[in-house]
């Protein structure tokens, strides 16, 4: 008789070989054999986190089509188990599979769309943490204002893709064939910050120099660096991420 | 505190029905990691909350892992809990977790001495952290060689020694019955009655092979068939009137479907209390 630690890593392992047989001679056989009985739990977990990848990459689906997206998430599934019981964590690694994928070259953005789509998915679903008031920051005395540091609320994603994938994603999902003909593919790449708002969900595309100092207001750097990285348009940038209630909380690091 | 009445499981679709609608259901239950995150999700079950009772039903705390509990996961429930203020909070006698790997069905253990050990020591780990849990019988495809111990043995094992109350889903009864061939009766006669807090009740398909095997799925996906009403009946006149579920999970219909299932459960409700009046 097995330890119930030992069949239980057997059983997974089942799970996720079909042909890994260590737990077959523990399975009672009378009408369908231990790789029937085991066949049924195998689908519903592969079925439940390809639907879990449909629920977060709807564009994504619309562009490969339902085949295809099948196949490939039905791939994904078999390489990248669930590390979580809280499945709304799942599938962030499948767009660099999609990347990966030599069938999807035709479309070079569909990694993008799925990066943009995550961003989304992390956005609709971040904890609730409260937003940083502005007037919190009127007690930091200014000799410590360089030593702030801040970290963004949950929700927020910075993304900078190759692709205009916001634009991709919005015309496949509204069916809007002359929109995804509009698109320029050539335009170069766009900078996104995705975040949930007091109103939902929110995306704004940032120049480049923009996006590099929200880039590193959100990764914690000091705000003197982001001043002297750029220092008149520092201070209207923070301004703008605590009205848009990007930022959580700060600390002053010395 | 959840009235011995008919309840609907609520899902995604139906949020927005139920606050504009204010239907005539008694209570709803969710899926606790459904609402593990924030947002739109959670601040539409705080809207509800606010005016119906809601149970929390947990699908992945794996109380039958031998490995023991995943803290962060029995967190995220604590929190959630906090939040909503449950008036009942579920689990299933199943394992979903190994190896730091987790699937998403609900796995079947083995019924043994070594088991049962197992699933006590994690309800009683999570009793600790969450209060009193519901364990709730699951349905079943597989039988292991070495299980000693009827299921219903099993359930009500856990019950008397951890002090955890039974969600008794009549469904999954019926379903295993025909899957393995026990008596559906003599599972519901088995079990304590005081230790029943909950029914659930839910649809299922009858899956047929080509060399004509069949095999019954739980796949929560249409209307309680006829026989598990018979059995339901039969539950609530053993085991007394309960709060009762109707989950309803793949190709979700409209709410008012839901709604009819569960006042036909409320009507067997009624009339057990009726007779047990004229008794």
């Amino acid at each position: 008789m097995p330890a119930l630690l030992e069949l239980q890593r057997a059983f997974a392992g089942a799970l996720v070989q079909e042909y890994e047989r260590g737990v077959w001679a523990h399975i009672t056989e009378d009408g369908f054999n231990a790789a029937e009985r085991l066949r049924i739990y195998r689908n519903t977990c592969r079925a439940t986190l390809i639907e879990t990848l449909r629920m977060a990459y709807p564009a994504v689906e619309r562009l490969v089509g339902c085949e295809f997206f099948e196949h490939a998430a039905g791939k994904f599934v078999e390489r990248h188990p669930a590390r979580s019981g809280y499945l709304n964590e799942y599938g962030a690694a499948f767009p660099v599979f999609l990347a990966g994928l030599e069938a999807a070259g035709e479309l070079p953005y569909l990694a993008d769309v799925g990066r943009f789509e995550w961003a989304l998915s992390v956005a609709a679903n971040a904890e609730d943490r409260p937003v940083l008031d502005p007037g919190a920051l009127l007690g930091v005395a200014g000799e410590h204002h360089a030593e702030l540091r801040f970290a963004p609320h949950p929700s927020v994603s910075c993304l900078e893709l190759a692709y205009p994938a916001d634009e991709i994603a919005d015309a496949v999902l509204a069916g809007d064939g002359a929109a995804m003909r509009k698109v320029d593919l050539t335009s170069g790449p766009v900078r996104i910050v995705v975040h949930r708002g007091a109103n939902g969900l929110e995306t704004e595309r940032l120049c480049a120099r923009a996006y590099e100092l929200v880039s590193l207001l959100c990764a914690g750097e000091p705000l003197g660096r982001v001043i002297e990285a750029a220092p008149e348009q520092a201070p209207v940038l923070l301004a703008e991420q605590l009205g848009k209630g990007r930022l959580s909380v700060f600390t002053i690091a010395r | 505190m959840i009235p011995a009445s008919a309840g609907v499981g609520l899902r995604f679709a139906h949020h927005r029905a139920v606050l504009d609608e204010r239907p005539a259901a008694a209570w709803f239950e969710v899926h606790a990691e459904n609402y593990m995150g924030g947002g739109k999700p959670l601040a539409y079950l705080e809207a509800i909350r606010r005016d119906y009772p809601v149970a929390l039903h947990g699908v992945a705390l794996s109380l039958g892992s031998a490995e023991g509990l995943d803290a962060r996961h029995l967190r995220r429930l604590a929190e959630l809990a906090g939040r909503i203020d449950p008036a009942l909070v579920s689990e299933h006698l199943a394992w979903t977790a190994s190896g730091g790997t987790h699937f998403p069905d609900l796995l079947p253990l083995p019924l043994t001495e070594e088991s049962l050990g197992v699933v006590c020591r994690n309800v009683e780990r999570a009793q600790q952290v969450l209060g009193r849990l519901l364990l709730e019988n699951p349905s079943s495809y597989l039988r292991y060689r070495h299980s000693t111990i009827p299921e219903w043995e099993f359930v009500a094992a856990i019950a008397a020694r951890t002090g955890c109350g039974i969600l008794c889903d009549v469904n999954n009864i019926y379903v295993s019955a025909c899957n393995h061939g026990f008596d559906a009766l003599a599972y519901l006669r088995a079990l304590p009655a005081q230790a029943v807090a909950e029914f659930h009740l839910a649809g299922h398909r009858l899956r047929k092979l080509e060399d004509g095997r069949s095999i019954r799925i739980d796949d929560h996906g249409s209307r309680v068939a006829p026989e598990v009403w018979a059995l339901y009946a039969e539950a609530v006149t053993l085991l007394g009137p309960r709060p009762t579920l109707i989950e309803w999970d793949t190709d979700v219909p409209p709410l008012a479907v839901l709604l009819e299932e569960a006042a036909h459960a409320e009507r067997i409700l009624r009339r057990e209390r009726a007779d047990a009046c004229a008794a």
